[in-house]
């Protein structure tokens, strides 16, 4: 006797549904400004890339009263899902946190006319799809010229996820930095492939160690815990290293090993960009987000500041200034299609 | 015989699901009635619900299908996730290629060398078992490994979009996408074709003397092959590759119907649920679309919950976990019940 239960469980389910109703009440009872929605695909607890994003998704609900969602997403087949659940709700600006989230961004544009998506390093852009690009590469060219002083070995690494051009760019910024302070400098430079694989990560970072790198910047995501890992159990183990934090301020995640941090403060890009969308100005066009607004920054760990010498932190901060004026333009790898420099 | 009446099972499963799952959910500080309200109402609450749901079902029933046909046969395939992504990959291909062609001869050659890469995957642990004795669950497993990783490869290689600039394949011609069932929708032929499977396997185990023999050389493989009516190798190898063949054509689907393009990691594990989905319907072709359509909507339901209830997906899938677990055990409460 072999029977799937599946059906009766379905129609139980169907029966709960009926009765269930709308059930769906605001909190406080106020009627929202508009709606946002974000759209990760990793977990936002990793103190960097996505934790941000979330932090900005709450500053739209807490300071401009906006109704607000999330939702992390494991395959590219839930992306037109999400989008098409949340335009068919009603949101009005819909944050997707990463480049991967592109095409079907793209596709849920044209669906959905009256709703905005903006995707954080996007390629391409249409009336109401627009990339948000953070110049992250202003920062790490001054975690460069840091990494390029404070290294004893004349070594210093990089650990990538995966070597798409925004992470390429903040690599190449991080290469003219260390030079700009010491000409000679080698520079390693290695993908994991992954995102959020620690172990990936920390193997990487330690076969950087080993080759005599002394200070590691990284550019991943949930995996950053890795880098740090290694580079403590290398100070631990009697060597001296340093690790640089990146994409938000990491500088307490391990405040003993990590120099400084290249920050994006996208909570202040998402509020920005949220302000300009109903000012009417968001569509047909990039949005850039770096220095000159503050969104981008270098900051050095305070409680590692006294072991930095002051004419590497005065030198480091003038060409903060330079970059921030516009004066000093670091490399960059260009990537929005159709614009000048990308393929 | 006493028999346990379906909707009693079915009212225990929920029963026992609805007390694990609010508990957990209450520990984690979460409001259980909201997250259930969200989760019936993202898979079921509503036309766009329900059709989301039927669309996640797609790659499992597809996924399950495979897995039992194989099981039917002896055959431990546990590679339905590498055989998925081989036909994905080939679909890709083809479907890249193919630009110019009409639909009419696009659409089956994308899903046809879909079915194809998926059986040629199949065919090597299927050879390695008849041949050479090889125990075709180690075999499969590590074929899905190198098929996740060769999908990783392409994408940044040989097959990686023609700016080069993300990890993804160009998209593929629009006259090898699958047709839409209905418009506003992203439902896709892939859900009948998904049916008609079905429909023709059972077809096959219920009339055909093929059927007969792959379920007599799963009941008893000496028995077939002593009985001498019976070629057994033949049998183990035919089902392993027409299971493969099947598991390739979900992956060709899910590109042809749903991303168009190939992604690194196109599948969240559809190979591995679908053993789930395949044991929970016993095996029986039929069965296997509700038991897909159950864990789709199981899918569509928990990413509702992170919409709606605010719950992060570390505690959604747990409590989806959840949900199978009782499932299965009220399943298997029922059948002993029912052969006492």
């Amino acid at each position: 006797m072999r029977r799937c239960i599946g059906a009766p469980i379905l129609v139980a389910c169907l029966a709960f549904a009926a009765c269930s109703g709308e059930a769906r009440t605001d909190p406080d009872g106020a009627a929202p400004t508009f709606r946002a929605a974000l759209l990760t695909s990793g977990p936002v607890s990793d103190a960097g890339w996505y934790a941000g994003a979330y932090d900005g998704l709450m500053l739209l609900r807490d300071s401009m009263g906006a109704q607000v969602s999330h939702q992390q997403t494991r395959t590219p087949a839930e992306f037109d899902e999400a989008f098409l659940s949340y335009a068919a709700d009603g949101y009005d600006l819909v944050f997707a946190h990463g480049s991967e989230y592109m095409d079907a961004a793209m596709r849920a544009g044209e669906q959905f006319p009256n709703t905005t998506f903006v995707v954080s390093g996007g390629g391409s852009f249409s009336t109401n799809v627009v990339p948000l690009i953070f110049e992250l590469w202003e920062a790490t060219y001054l975690a460069g010229m840091v990494a390029g002083g404070m290294s004893q070995s004349g070594v210093v690494g990089m650990v990538g996820g995966v070597a798409i051009p925004p992470v390429q760019g903040t690599f190449r910024a991080f290469e003219a930095g260390a030079r700009a302070v010491d000409p000679d400098i080698e520079i390693l430079e290695a993908y994991t492939g992954d995102w959020n694989d620690v172990a990936a990560a920390k193997e990487a970072t330690v076969a950087q160690l080993r080759r005599g790198a002394d200070v590691i910047i990284h550019n991943v995501d949930g995996a950053s815990f890795g880098v740090f890992q290694a580079v403590r159990e290398a100070v631990d183990a009697g060597g001296v290293a340093w690790a640089l934090g990146m994409n938000g301020n990491q500088n307490d995640v391990v405040p003993e090993v990590i120099l400084g941090s290249a920050v994006i403060r996208i909570a202040d890009a998402f509020r920005e960009t949220a302000v300009a969308w109903q000012a009417g100005e968001v569509g047909g066009a990039s949005i850039y987000a770096g220095s000159s607004t503050d969104i981008v920054d270098f900051v050095i760990n305070p409680v590692l500041a006294d072991r930095i010498p002051a004419r590497l932190i005065a030198a480091m901060q003038e060409a903060r200034a330079r970059v921030r004026s516009g004066e000093l333009k670091v490399p960059s790898v260009p990537f929005v299609e159709g614009e000048p420099g990308a393929s | 015989m006493q028999r346990w009446h379906p909707i009693w099972v079915a009212v225990g499963a929920l029963g026992a699901t609805a007390i694990f799952a609010a508990g957990s959910l209450w520990l984690g500080g979460f409001d259980p009635l909201t997250a259930a309200g969200a989760l019936v109402r993202g898979s079921v609450g509503s036309t766009t619900a329900l059709f989301i749901t039927m669309t996640r079902a797609v790659p499992l029933i597809l996924t399950g299908l495979a897995v039992s046909l194989a099981f039917r046969a002896g055959v431990w395939n546990i590679g339905a996730e590498g055989q998925l992504y081989a036909g994905a990959i080939a679909a890709v291909s083809v479907g890249i290629a193919g630009v110019g062609l009409p639909a009419l001869l696009l659409v089956p050659l994308v899903l046809g060398a879909a079915a194809l890469a998926g059986a040629a995957w199949a065919a090597l642990p299927a050879f390695m078992r008849v041949r050479l004795g090889v125990g075709e669950v180690i075999t499969t497993i590590l074929m899905n490994f190198v098929g996740i990783y060769l999908a990783a490869y392409v994408v940044s290689g040989p097959l990686q979009e023609a700016r080069g600039v993300f990890q993804q394949t160009d998209p593929i011609a629009e006259a090898a996408r699958l047709p839409m069932l209905g418009s506003g929708t992203r439902l896709h032929m892939g859900f009948a074709l998904a049916i008609g499977v079905a429909i023709a396997l059972w077809a096959l185990f219920r009339w055909t003397r093929v059927g007969f023999k792959i379920r007599a050389v799963g009941a008893a493989p000496t028995a077939a092959r002593i009985a001498g009516m019976i070629p057994a190798n033949r049998v183990i190898l035919v089902s392993f590759v027409a299971s493969g063949a099947i598991a390739g054509l979900a992956g060709g689907v899910e590109v042809a119907g749903v991303t168009y393009a190939l992604y690194p990691n196109l599948s969240p594990g559809w190979g591995y649920t679908a053993i789930a989905v395949a044991l929970l319907a016993g095996l029986h072709p039929l069965a296997i679309v509700g038991t897909g359509l159950l864990f789709g909507a199981l899918e569509s339901g928990a990413a509702a919950m992170q919409r709606e209830a605010g719950i992060p997906q570390a505690w959604v899938s747990a409590v989806v976990a959840l949900v199978i677990l009782s499932v299965l055990a009220a399943d298997q409460i029922r059948r002993r019940r029912a052969d006492d």
